[in-house]
This record gives structure tokens, sequence and C-alpha cells, in this order.
């Protein structure tokens, strides 16, 4: 049975509007222009084309509007009582065919009026035709403007539906107003029904869902009923009369044991035998609620009978508090068992079960032995089954630990692990060291493999394996060793001091910077040599020639000089001389300062800086074929 | 928080450094700078680059077998939190850790043909070019002439000698 998708029915537009648009669709979408002395036929064919095109609209935005309805008759029967309750039948047949008929007339009157237009003699006689026809067209749509308005509100209330499927597990509630029916699909399912204190909060059907036993169930609530014959129950109530009426589900019947409803528990318990007979077929559950305020045992005696009397019959009686959550879950297994047995039943007695029970065959194991070889279950499954039984109260969770604590509340997960001893789980756990990680080296067997590597270390040591083999000694070596071992920490020093030295900026070699006499001087005293007479010295005649930079002197001491003042360039030594010791050495200066000339003299180039190209793209290079040579020379 | 071994360089990946890249067989692969990953890039093999660890035990330069290696490697199977043997683990990692950079400075010290040992190990060639070193230096003070190569050479003689006296002085 295919279940109407109710929230794709296209938009009904009002009369107006439907007009509205289909005139100025056919504007658009034909063309516009026509001239007198066009051809008859030519004329003809325009004003009968849009006349054709109008009435093609309507038509269709008309079947449309039908086939998008649903028909009462396929529907489900819930469905269609439903409809029936919410929108009569009648005034919804009726609409539907005001439609159809509309759209009727409408074809009719363009057919007619194409066939009129074949005998058109001129454009103006065409022009009227096609006003005519579009005018009745629109006179027929502006009749129908209440059976539009009717479709568009049932469309939309249509729409807002609850998605009830009539077919599969349902529980149904009924009862008086106030009893607690709407509390009780809160409680049970994630549906969030409106509670008030007054009547009738509920007005419409309402659907939650819940998981039991690993399958789907509906609840539906229902709004309440009252205790009056059949024909003078209003909309609110044949909804629920209908959903009770079709929908083959269990049927808790909610009780308000305080009579805080408003009603008396006779009054209810008429109501119960009233609407009996909508209970045939169905497994029935009696939920006597508000229990913490009022148990059976605080009720009368005959009270207590007949609702005694009741289960007897066969209806179960729970006492559930939707405030306290006591027995709610007794009542929800109660049900569910009772409509699975139920829908088991109906399933076997019908036709198809043969086929399928014939091919379903349970397996037993043989017994092998007389061993006995119960099921096993864990203590854990066990706990948690009795918990959802008995509805017991759930261990502290974190939640209620947080809402307890408020702001003091730190989250732990440390505490939640499962270690051999109870006061390290609060321990911070070291993770590396040094670059290697701890985890890598965690072994249980660690102190053994210790121990036996030790022990080698030791047995290696013995043997000699570390000792540095010092090949004689001799005075000699040791000096020696000594004294290489002294070049190398200094050399190390040397080397650390120049790194800290923090330069910010280009490195300059040692070359570059002018040593000065003292400095050298105090480096080699240092390094054990005689620095005392050295005036001689080749470093010591090269300071004194060249001259140092000349002081400022201050303008009031000093007296114009006498001598020439030889200019900068000359108190610094030349440089084929500066740097160079020996004759020897100067030679092999000018020897290298040769060589490097030859290549760029051959190239005719001015010095070292000319760059200049003489010819970008030789033609010998880059024309011709590659026969001669490569690219780079022909 | 673990500290990761690059893939190219083996060499430690600390958090928040280097780059990870996954391949499409899921196989990742963490680099330490980015001089590992061009390199990877390259498709370079780490064994045939020199400067790796990798080239280095490939081609016996470092220390490969050893018991002492044996005690750092990924576990699969986590052991759960046990205070005295986190204590002593980190203990005995300590003193594993010696013992293990006693080993492979022995290893490259032992290594035949270790240009670098060897000279670590030849205390007269450091000693010569120390002193070389002082003789070019001291040459900077004479011009040279055939009289002073001469007086040089006598110097160099009695200034080695010179040299050990201030040295013994000191």
């Amino acid at each position: 049975m295919a279940l109407y998708n109710f929230k794709k029915i296209m938009v009904v537009p009002t009369a107006k509007e439907f007009i509205d648009i289909t005139l100025s669709k056919t504007q658009r979408k034909t063309p516009t222009v026509v001239h007198k002395h066009y051809q008859i036929h030519r004329i003809r064919h325009f004003y009968m084309r849009k006349v054709k095109f109008t009435q093609q609209n309507y038509h269709d935005r008309l079947t449309q509007i039908l086939t998008d309805f649903p028909k009462l008759d396929d529907i489900h029967p819930f469905y269609a009582d439903l409809m029936n309750v919410l929108y009569d039948k009648d005034h919804y047949k009726l609409a539907l065919g005001q439609i159809n008929i509309a759209k009727n007339l409408i074809d009719n009157v363009a057919k007619d009026y194409v066939r009129l237009m074949k005998y058109g003699d001129s454009l103006y006689r065409c022009k009227q035709l096609k006003r005519a026809a579009l005018g009745r067209m629109c006179t027929i749509l502006k009749r129908q403007k209440s059976s539009l308005e009717y479709l568009e509100q049932v469309r939309q209330h249509l729409s807002r539906l609850p998605s009830i499927d009539p077919n599969t597990r349902t529980l149904l509630l009924c009862g008086y107003p106030n009893v607690g029916k709407s509390s009780f699909i809160n409680k049970v399912t994630r549906a969030d029904v409106d509670v008030q204190p007054y009547a009738f909060t509920t007005k419409s059907l309402f659907v939650g869902h819940m998981d039991y036993r690993y399958l789907r169930w509906q609840v539906v609530d229902t709004p309440g009923i009252l205790d009056h014959p059949l024909e003078d129950r209003n909309t609110i109530e044949m909804q629920a009369i209908t959903a009770l009426a079709h929908l083959r589900a269990a049927v808790l019947y909610v009780m308000d044991l305080s009579e805080q409803c408003g009603h008396t528990l006779q009054e209810q318990l008429e109501l119960f035998n009233n609407i009996r007979p909508l209970f045939a077929n169905k497994p029935l559950i009696i939920v006597a609620n508000k229990c913490d305020v009022k148990k059976i045992s605080e009720l009368t005696e005959e009270n207590q009978k007949i609702l005694a009397d009741l289960t007897t019959e066969g209806i179960p009686v729970i006492e559930t508090s939707t405030l306290t959550e006591e027995g709610v879950m007794q009542v929800k297994t109660e049900a569910c068992d009772q409509l699975l047995a139920h829908r088991v039943n109906t399933k076997m007695k019908g036709k198809k079960v043969h086929d399928v029970l014939n091919r379903l065959h349970l397996a037993m194991p043989a017994k092998r032995d007389e061993k006995d070889r119960p099921p096993f279950i864990p203590d854990g499954a066990l706990t948690r089954r009795r918990a959802m039984e008995v509805d017991a109260p759930k261990r502290k969770l974190e939640r209620d630990l947080e809402l307890e604590l408020g702001d003091d509340y730190i989250l732990d997960l440390q505490k939640y692990w499962d270690l051999m001893n109870e006061d390290e789980k609060q321990d911070r756990i070291p993770e590396v060291w040094e670059g290697h990680n701890i985890a890598d080296y965690i072994d249980p067997d660690i102190m053994k493999k210790l121990e036996d590597l030790e022990k080698e270390e030791e047995l290696k040591e013995r043997a000699g394996e570390y000792d540095s083999d010092d090949e004689s000694e001799d005075e000699d070596m040791l000096e020696i060793r000594s004294l290489a071992k002294q070049i190398r920490e200094k050399k190390q020093l040397m080397v650390m001091e120049s790194r800290e030295k923090d330069v910010h900026g280009p490195r300059m070699p040692r070359t570059a910077t002018r040593v000065e006499r003292k400095k050298l001087e105090k480096e080699m005293s240092e390094l054990g040599l005689d620095m005392s007479d050295k005036n001689d010295s080749h470093y010591a005649e090269q300071a004194r020639r060249s001259r140092s930079v000349a002081k400022k002197r201050k303008r009031e001491t000093s007296a114009p000089p006498t001598s020439k003042t030889r200019s900068q360039s000359a108190s610094r030594p030349p440089r084929d001389q500066s740097g160079l010791r020996d004759a020897k050495m100067v030679k092999k200066a000018k020897k290298i300062m040769k060589n490097s000339q030859t290549d760029r003299n051959r190239d005719g180039r001015k010095g070292e800086s000319d760059r200049h190209v003489y010819d970008l793209k030789p033609k010998h290079l880059l024309a011709g074929k590659r026969k001669s040579g490569k690219t780079d020379r022909r | 928080m673990r500290i990761e071994k690059c893939y190219f360089c083996s060499g430690p990946v600390y958090p928040g450094h280097g780059v990870m890249f996954v391949r499409n067989d899921c196989k990742t692969f963490r680099f330490c700078r980015s001089k590992c990953h061009r390199n990877f890039k390259k498709k370079r093999n780490p064994r045939k680059t020199r400067w790796t660890k990798a080239f280095r035990k490939a081609s016996g330069k470092e220390l490969t077998v050893d018991n002492a290696l044996e005690f750092e490697k990924r576990r699969n199977i986590p052991v759960k939190y046990n205070r005295e043997l986190w204590n002593k683990t980190v203990d005995a990692m300590m003193k594993v850790e010696k013992i293990k950079q006693k080993r492979q400075a022995q290893f490259i010290m032992n290594r035949p043909n270790s240009w670098k040992t060897k000279w670590c190990k030849d205390y007269k060639k450091t000693w010569k070019l120390g002193m070389k070193i002082i003789y070019l230096k001291s040459k900077c003070f004479v011009s040279l002439g055939k009289l002073q190569l001469l007086l040089f050479f006598f110097q160099l003689v009695c200034f080695n000698l010179e040299f050990d006296l201030a040295v013994k002085g000191q």
C-alpha cells in the first residue's frame, strides 16, 4: 500500500493568481507581433496558438492538482478516515470535482473558439475571438475561487500531519483529557509534546518513536476523549477515535487514580466500557497513572475490586507515575511484548506464513555427552538486563558530578584507569628523556637484561677493549702527547671564542684586518717566544713606513703644517707590495697576476669588470643547420 | 607525545617540527627538515646519501649489532603503568645510554680506515702541525735572506727546545 507523501503536493494558487500567471505566460511565450497586412492564415494561426496555449496551461495545472491530492478511496482507511474527520469527505470530493469540471469546461471553450477562428476573415475578428476565448476561460476559473482556497488550506494541513505508519508496531495512548498521556509519550520517546494543566492541550495526534528489542516502535498520543455518544463528538475527539478504530496497535488506556484530571474514577471506568468495542482484537493494558499521589491500595474497596476484576479478565493493570518514572518501563515492556505476541499470532493464522515456515528450521546441536553446557552470559550483561527491567537508579554519571561540583569540576579521565595499584592513578608519567622515548624502553624484563649487559660490559673492560692503544711510553712520546693535547685544547678554545664573537655581518678574513704590532707581540709571547727586541723585524719596519692616520687637531692650538702632507694613499703600502715578504714572493705574485689576465686579454676585455657583449645574437651560432657543430661554437 | 625518527636522516623529529607525508598506500614518511624532505622528493636513496645515518649503518661505519642497542625498540603491545617498573626503566635507560655511547665511540675508534680516528690517535702529527703554525707565525718577524734562512733552521731546532722548556716551565 503506497503511503502518500503528503508533503509533495504542489502549491494550489488562488484564482486571481492562477489567472495572472497563465495570462502572463501566454503573453511571454507566444509570439506577440502581428499586422493587418499579414496573410489571413498567418493571422488565424497566431491567434489560435494563443488560445490553445492558454488552454494547455490551465489544463496542465488543473490536472496536476487533481493528481497530487490523494484520492480517499486509494489510501489507507486510517488516513481516509482522518481526512474525513479533519476536512470533511464530501467537501473535499466536491472541491476536487469542481476543479475537474472547470478543466473540462475550459477545454470545451478552447475547442469551440478554435473552430470559430477558422472562419475569422480579418485581424480584428480573430483578435476579438481570442479575447472572448481567453475571457471565458478566466471567468470559469474565477468561479472556482472558493474551491481553490479550500484545497490550499487542505494541502497546508495535510503536509503537517504526523507521519504515522499504519502497518508497523504501534502503541496507542487513550483516555480522558489531562490523565498523563502526553507525559507518558514524553518519557518513553524523544517526542516533545506540550503538557499543560488545562484539558485538551493535545489537539491532534502526535507520534514518537522508541526502540525496544532492536525494533522501532511508534507511540501515538491522542487528544483526550470525553464520554458522550459518537454523534456528539467534535473533530479533536474524532481524531482519537479514528486512530483507535483503524490502527492495529496495542492500546494503553490511561487512567488517573488521583482524579486530578477532573473526572472521577467511575466516569473513567464508564468511558472505558463505552469504548471497549473499539479495543476488540487489540492487546490492551490499563495504565493507572499518577500513582505518586494515590496508589491503588489507597483506593476504596469497590474500586479496587473493579480493577481486580479487570485484571482477572486478562487486562493487566499497571501503576505508573510519569513524574517519578515508576512503572513506565514496565508498561512499555508489557505492551510491546503483548503486541509482538499478537502480531505473531495473526501472521501465523494468515496464508503467507506457511511458505516461510516450511523453510525455517531451528537446528539444535545433538548432545555429545552428559555434560551440562548452559549459555554463558557475562555478569555485565546480566546487570544491565536487570537494570533495564527493574528501572533501577543508574550509576552516577560524569554529567551528574559536573552539575554537582559546578565551577570546581575538573575532568579527570585518569581516575578510570585500571591499574594494579590504585594510588598510582594520579601519577604524571614521563614520556621523553634526552631525545629518547621512555615507552621504547619499557619491558618487564628490563632489569635482568640490564644486569646481563653490565656483566658483559665488565668483561669487555677487563679484556681491555676500551684501553686506548698508546704505542710507546717513553718520555718523548709523553711530551708530544701532552703538547698535542694542549694544542688541540687551545685550538678548540680559539674556535669557540671566534664563534662567540657574534659578528653581525660578513666575517672578514684575518688577512683583511690589520694586525697591530702590540697584539702580535702579545700573542707570540703567550706562546712562549721571546719578543723583546724586535725593532728590526719586517713587520716593525713596515709599520714605521706606513703613516698612521693623522688625528684631527683642535683649531686653537693648531699651527699650519710646514711640510707637505702626504696623501692617504701613500700612507698605505701599495698593493703590489702589501702582504709580500720577499722578492721571490713578489715575483710569484706578479706571475699569478699575469696568468689571470691572459684569458681576459684573449677576449679583448678592458679589465675584470668588462662584461660587455658585442653581439647578443651572433648569426653564426643561431642560424643554419647543425651540421657545422654545436650552437656554442661553429 | 613521541619523538619520531626522520625517514631520511634518521634524526629525531620533535613535536611541532618537520613534515609528514602520507602516501596512497597509507605509508607515512616523517621528515625532520626540508633538507630531508627535498632529498626524498628527488627520489634519493637514504642508504646511498653519505650524510645519513642509514648510509653509515649500511656501510659499516657505525655500530649496528649490539646488545645495548636492543633496549630501545618500538613496542607494539603497551604495558600497563606501574610506578616501580617505570622508575626502574628510567634508571636502566640512563645506564644503558652510557654504555651504548661508550661502545659506539669505541667502534668508531677501532675502525681501520677512518682518517679522522687515525688523526685523533696520531699525537705526533698534531704536535708537528702545531709547531709548523708557530714556525710560520714566527717567520713573519724576520725578512728572508739566505743567511737568515740558515738562522731560521737553527732557530727552529733551538726553538723546539725552547718551546718545550717554556711549556715545562708552565
